[in-house]
């Protein structure tokens, strides 16, 4: 089954090959936004079935990005995983809890992204 | 797939290299004790950056010594004036690294 996934990301070359990662190695539909505010009017207007959102962005973070999605009832139920290269264990317990499905680090192994977001979202 | 992966690493290489030279200016400015708040501020953005993005192109000890850098850089009253030297060898070892990937 095809799913679709909305990646939140400042970094151009993090999110094209994370984008081309899941197009190519799953097969699903990827949309891409390059700011939170981008990311929250994309994910109104596409519905994802999830959403990968980098914590590190100029203007509206990951974490406020993630506030704002769960207030919006459009969007309140898409489960969201952040991406991350802080690898601190103080980091991470204050993103776990912001109430995320998951927290995903870069780098990623392009060529098992998929596998890890399926594996969150108990996609087969 | 690797090829689509490769021409992503060319096409954002002038990116990466950016990043790598706001390493090798900080590196050289507090080396010269010279380093300013924005240059520190810099390096650690650049650092950060280049840990999350040099082990996806598969340049693993590249983000092993970014975060080495990353770390450094995040002390708030500048880095350890004993590791001057070695923010010089780390970013001339990131050049090689980055310069090594085709």
């Amino acid at each position: 089954m095809s799913h679709s996934i909305l990646i939140i990301d400042d970094e151009d070359d993090i999110r094209e090959v994370a984008a081309l990662s899941l197009e190519t190695v799953a097969g699903w539909q990827v949309f891409t936004a390059n700011c939170g505010s981008e990311g929250l009017a994309r994910a109104v207007e596409l519905k994802p079935d999830a959403i990968l959102l980098d914590v590190m962005m100029p203007g509206m973070d990951g974490p406020s990005t993630f506030r704002e999605l769960r207030k919006n009832p459009a969007t309140a139920h898409i489960p969201v995983m952040l991406l991350t290269a802080k690898v601190q264990s103080s980091d991470q317990r204050r993103f776990a809890d912001l109430g995320v499905e998951a927290i995903l680090f870069k780098p990623f192994d392009p060529m098992t992204l998929s596998d890890q977001i399926s594996a969150v979202l108990g996609w087969k | 797939m690797a090829a689509a992966i490769d021409r992503l690493w060319v096409q954002y290489l002038p990116l990466t290299e950016e990043r790598l030279a706001v390493l090798e200016t900080a590196a050289k400015a507090f080396a010269g004790d010279r380093l300013t708040i924005e240059q520190q501020q810099a390096a650690h953005s650049a650092a950060h950056k280049l840990a999350g993005v040099l082990g996806t192109f598969g340049l693993i000890r590249g983000t092993e010594l970014a975060r080495e850098l990353e770390i450094i850089y995040s002390r708030q009253d500048g880095p350890d004036p004993a590791l001057a030297d070695k923010l010089v060898e780390i970013a001339a070892e990131l050049r090689v690294i980055i310069a090594s990937r085709k």
